[in-house]
């Protein structure tokens, strides 16, 4: 990578400064046309965030999961503020499968998808418990109620179900990423280079 | 044209105030809810200091209209999942109808729902009186990162027209086809048509902006000139100076009360 891009200052490149934002508009694009053009029962809310981890690292991912849940926050629901930290997780985790080379092949992606999942799992319930006492409104919340019908306390319950959500949710999002990047003209991708900040 | 944002133009109480200030606020309202005893510390703040000063600046129907229309769902879901299923030994239930419901399942309810109620309405306030490219500035002159509040503003900026690209690229691929109803196999296929021009538009977009960028020397050091000034004046940053050191001996306070039991 040419370091005639790099800021030291900023510790961002200009390509990253230009293709954040974008990657943020897609998040939120996107998340909305998934569901409802196709209405699936997943997010694939953070497609943005794991192209900018896998093509430009850790720091711009996690830059871009955090500021994504702040525009949601901005212009759409507050209540998707408190999860901002998991979004940079996220973004972060992607970084650094970006810097393992999972890029280079279709079951590595998948792989780096379901760590994240759990990761995220991990790390969204206790935000989920005691901001939102578990429940989000959203259909998933099923799966809390009969978690904790069978004996699971509020944190257990809200795991279990980001459990069962998010690495399918996360898996799904890294394969697209992949199919798109092996996709793209070495040009282009030459621009953005590896994951080397 | 599409509206981006929450921010609404009047002219009241709140819109005056310097964004940082609004900011320091929503810290501390946030803090004492989860500081001091629930449910009364959450409706206080929303009765006694939320609506208020949403009424003295203007908005006060708009405030409630949003805090209710993203609220309902998770308050309605908090009250049947955790009612019905929270667990508990306590045995103590409340019929209402066919349901019965648990005592400290409600109780739990009305804890967290009263607390979320603050948590979102407190930014939601400061989104709705406060410019984003106000409060970006006020950020950055306060020592936030020029490259953090760029992407921000940027982002703000691009979502409609993205939003508009994606509905486009999907009307374009149904008219060649593409299937978007369907079983949820059918329909997960149809992802992938959808996304990759998408992204595959937004790198080569990304690429001529950040030529641009560069072309501007957005990265080059030095001071920068700000087109406008917000006015910060004295009283406000004693205000904020104060709501601060509440914050912290609300935590000292709470420390304490932890420890003696």
């Amino acid at each position: 990578m040419t370091t005639s891009t790099t800021s030291q200052r900023s510790g961002l490149s200009s390509t990253a400064l230009a293709l954040i934002p974008i990657a943020i508009a897609i998040n939120v694009a996107l998340g909305q046309l998934v569901q409802s053009v196709l209405k699936l029962p997943i997010y694939l809310d953070s497609i943005g965030t794991v192209l900018v981890g896998v093509l430009l690292g850790p720091l711009a991912g996690a830059i871009t999961g955090l500021l994504a849940n702040v525009i949601w926050g901005l212009t759409l629901a507050p209540s998707a503020l408190p999860f901002a930290a998991v979004a940079a997780v996220i973004g972060l985790m992607a970084g650094y499968a970006g810097q393992y080379g999972a890029i280079y092949s279709w079951w590595k992606m998948a792989l780096a998808g379901v760590i994240t999942g759990v990761v995220a799992a991990a790390i969204s319930a206790p935000i989920a418990t005691y901001v939102f006492g578990g429940v989000t409104g959203a259909g998933t919340d099923v799966l809390v109620a009969m978690f904790q019908n069978l004996g699971a306390s509020v944190l257990g319950a809200s795991f279990m179900q980001g459990a069962v959500s998010d690495p399918l949710d996360k898996t799904i999002t890294y394969l697209i990423v992949w199919a798109i990047i092996s996709a793209l003209p070495k040009r282009l991708l030459a621009r953005f280079g590896a994951a080397d900040q | 044209m599409q509206r981006t944002g929450l921010f609404i133009e009047r002219a009241g109480f709140l819109q005056r105030l310097n964004p940082l200030t609004k900011v320091t606020g929503v810290l501390l309202l946030i803090g004492a809810t989860f500081l001091l005893p629930a449910p009364l510390t959450g409706a206080a703040l929303l009765a006694g200091v939320l609506l208020p000063l949403a009424f003295v600046s203007l908005i006060g129907r708009r405030f409630l209209d949003i805090l209710l229309k993203t609220l309902l769902p998770a308050l309605i879901s908090l009250v049947l999942v955790q009612g019905l299923f929270f667990p508990t030994s306590d045995p103590t239930t409340v019929a209402v109808g066919p349901l019965l419901f648990r005592r400290a399942g409600l109780q739990f309810a009305l804890n967290t729902g009263s607390r979320l109620l603050v948590v979102a309405g407190a930014p939601l306030l400061l989104f709705q009186t406060t410019h984003p490219g106000t409060l970006v500035q006020g950020l950055i002159q306060s020592g936030m990162p020029r490259s953090i509040g760029y992407i921000l503003l940027v982002a703000l900026q691009l979502i409609p027209a993205i939003s508009e690209r994606a509905v486009g690229v999907a009307e374009a691929q149904r008219a060649r086809g593409l299937e978007t109803e369907g079983n949820v196999l059918q329909r997960i296929r149809g992802v992938l048509p959808l996304i990759s021009p998408l992204i595959v538009g937004a790198l080569v977009e990304a690429e001529a902006r950040a030529i641009a960028i560069e072309a501007r020397a957005f990265n080059a050091p030095g001071p920068k000139t700000w087109l406008r000034d917000i006015p910060d004046p004295r009283a406000e940053y004693a205000a904020r100076i104060m709501m601060l050191a509440a914050l912290g001996a609300l935590i000292v306070w709470r420390i304490a009360w932890f420890f003696s039991g």
